[in-house]
């Protein structure tokens, strides 16, 4: 009874002498818990419907129960061997009980710090910190989970590392957290209706309406596979709205910050010499609202080609363009969207392209190549001169006919910038003026 | 046929013999074409024994209009290995590496050594038998192209060596 007084009384608390290298930090000790929640679903997927009409209910429940504490057990063993922690230049992760497995992860190599707070997390006031680091094509060391407030901690304190570190000077400092620009959740519904997947919606219903009438048999199966195939049809532009619902975007220090979601919260920080390259995409239908979307490669987001989310590198969801404009001039300082000079290829690429000899565009500006082209989703690509990795000229049998060439501007992390059919002899000049200022924007 | 031709630059008589007064192409060693030329004849050695051991075994003229086309398409292949293998090239500039091959689809590619991140050395069983390497430079941009085949091992070597010291100067590749 008198115990717990008695025992926190003499509590001495000696802070240990600080040692040279700064002690491992574990992992939020809810952690496991939330591991294993999460694992539930797994396992009540695994074990699927046929379980359930075979062990009756009760059982299931009782197996669920029993596997999922199994889960949390492991993840107990796993949070207990689990630590981290700062060491001069780099961000040591310790993890693994049998297999044994640390990381060192180099600071300078750090492209940028997301802090994501699932639904579960965002109810126990956690969040996971992960970190991108380039040449990792998945998403290196993820934290999971820490408090809110350590992992925003931790976040600057890595990007105040990584940012000394930096060689390269960058702009000056803008005045923390000043906004750039909220999406209003209204346009981004609208938005995401005016995609072609929902113009086919009402087509693919009609048609499977028409068969149960034409067949008069509405069969479960027939209704099941109707709502599944409409799910599936709706699942991107749904999961897009849920992942960009009050999409804000902040100038932090030197970096980017980008903060969206609706379920589950994410916060990104790219600093902005990490940026590699910006597309800006016009959709068909969009053009109707006069909108546009912006990406942004970043060398450690890994793309959807390599398997990775492609929701990572949203740069703005949709905006008018001139939104996109004072953005774009935000992010890559001194570059205007409506100012680029563009120059379309020789009119005898008509015969290559004959609809989209007009789109196709290319030119330098100051500080950036950009290529245009696309029919009807339009795309412009943005590359820094100092972000290009190397400039290859490629030139198919019909071109030589033409006597054209493809210009193309590598950078990490996408696929670049293409003047597509440039005439040759501008093709050699752009080449080498594109290898001459991407060497002198470096040095 | 060139309808800007600008004034800086003198027109190229071949497309891929860029910048003609300023680059030296250096071309990869001949001993390239044996080795192509192996690996394509025992391709076809395998093919043309399939079908002789056809021709025998049923007699059927198919089969030796069969190894008369395959012969056609192996010198057919032997001449594109030659012209394909002559077409490689790599020029070292003071500030980057120029590396172009291609025949039907022609490919120049120009990396700055200061964005290179890493580079490979590779040497097959052939290719050590005629004492040759590739070297292959890195940058942080998948899409890069820049491998040069067909080195001879001391040049291999001393392109690697080159390329990492200029490469360390400017240790920050992204």
């Amino acid at each position: 009874m008198s115990r717990e007084p008695a025992d926190a009384a003499p509590a001495p608390e000696t802070p240990p002498s600080p040692p040279l290298v700064e002690p491992r930090h574990r992992l939020h000790p809810l952690s496991p818990l939330l591991h294993g929640a999460k694992s539930l679903v797994v396992i009540v997927a695994a074990l699927s419907w046929q379980t359930l009409g075979q062990v009756g209910f009760g059982r299931f429940v009782g197996l669920v129960v029993v596997l999922t504490l199994v889960a949390i057990g492991l993840s107990l063993v796993s949070w207990l061997n689990t630590g981290y922690h700062v060491v001069g230049r780099e961000l040591r992760i310790y993890e693994g009980l049998v297999w044994r497995r640390t990381r060192a992860i180099p600071l300078e190599r750090l492209q940028a710090v997301d802090v994501i707070r699932p639904f579960l997390a965002r109810l126990t006031g956690l969040a996971e910190l992960r970190l991108e680091v380039v040449g990792g094509g998945k998403t290196e060391a993820p934290l999971a989970y820490l408090t809110t407030a350590e992992a925003n901690a931790l976040r600057e304190r890595l990007l105040h590392l990584a940012g000394q570190l930096h060689l390269t000077p960058t702009a000056v400092a803008a005045p923390t957290g000043r906004q750039l620009h909220v999406v209003r959740n209204q346009d981004l519904l609208i938005s995401q209706l005016l995609t072609p997947q929902t113009f086919s919606l009402p087509i693919g219903v009609a048609v499977v309406l028409h068969q149960f009438l034409a067949e008069g048999a509405s069969s479960f199966i027939a209704v099941a596979s109707t709502i599944t195939a409409t799910a599936g049809i709706m699942f991107q532009p749904i999961r897009r709205v849920f992942d960009d619902w009050n999409f804000r975007l902040t100038r932090d220090g030197s970096g980017l910050r980008l903060r969206r979601g609706l379920v589950e919260t994410r916060t990104q920080n790219v600093p902005l010499n990490r940026l590699q390259a910006v597309t800006v995409t016009w959709p068909l239908l969009w053009r109707l609202a006069g909108w546009v979307r912006l990406r942004m490669d970043v060398a450690g987001y890994a793309g959807p080609d390599q398997g990775g989310s492609e929701q990572v590198d949203r740069l703005l969801p949709v905006g008018d363009p001139a939104v996109a404009r004072r953005i774009v001039a935000q992010v890559l300082p001194g570059v205007d969207l409506a100012a680029l000079p563009l120059t379309p290829p020789p009119a005898r690429v008509g015969w290559l392209r004959p609809l989209t000899r007009t789109v196709l565009g290319a030119g330098l500006s100051e500080q950036v190549f950009a290529a245009r082209h696309g029919l009807l989703t339009r795309h412009l690509v943005v590359v820094p001169y100092a972000r290009i990795q190397s400039v290859r000229v490629v030139q198919g049998p019909l071109q030589r006919l033409l006597g054209v060439a493809t210009v193309y501007a590598d950078a990490a992390g996408g696929s670049g910038a293409a003047a597509l059919h440039r005439d040759l002899t501008e093709a050699w000049r752009l080449a080498a003026e594109l290898a001459d200022r991407a060497r002198a924007a470096r040095s | 046929m060139s309808d800007s031709t600008s004034g800086d630059l003198a027109p190229p008589t071949d497309p891929l013999a860029a910048w003609p007064n300023t680059v030296r192409w250096q071309r990869v060693s001949d001993d390239l074409i044996w080795v192509e030329l192996i690996r394509l004849s025992t391709v076809f050695a395998v093919l043309l024994g399939g079908l002789g051991i056809g021709w025998l075994w049923t007699g059927n003229r198919l089969f030796g209009a069969g190894i008369g086309l395959a012969v056609l398409l192996w010198l057919w292949e032997a001449w594109v290995t030659v012209r394909g293998v002559r077409a490689w090239g790599y020029a070292e500039r003071e500030k980057d590496l120029l590396v172009r091959h291609g025949l039907l689809i022609r490919r120049l590619t120009i990396v700055p050594y200061d964005r290179m991140q890493f580079v490979d050395v590779t040497a097959g069983p052939l290719e050590r038998a005629f004492n040759l390497a590739t070297v292959q430079l890195h940058t942080a941009a998948a899409a890069t192209d820049a491998k040069v085949p067909g080195l001879p091992a001391a040049e291999a070597a001393r392109l690697r060596d080159r390329l990492t010291a200029l490469g360390e100067e400017r240790p920050e590749g992204l």
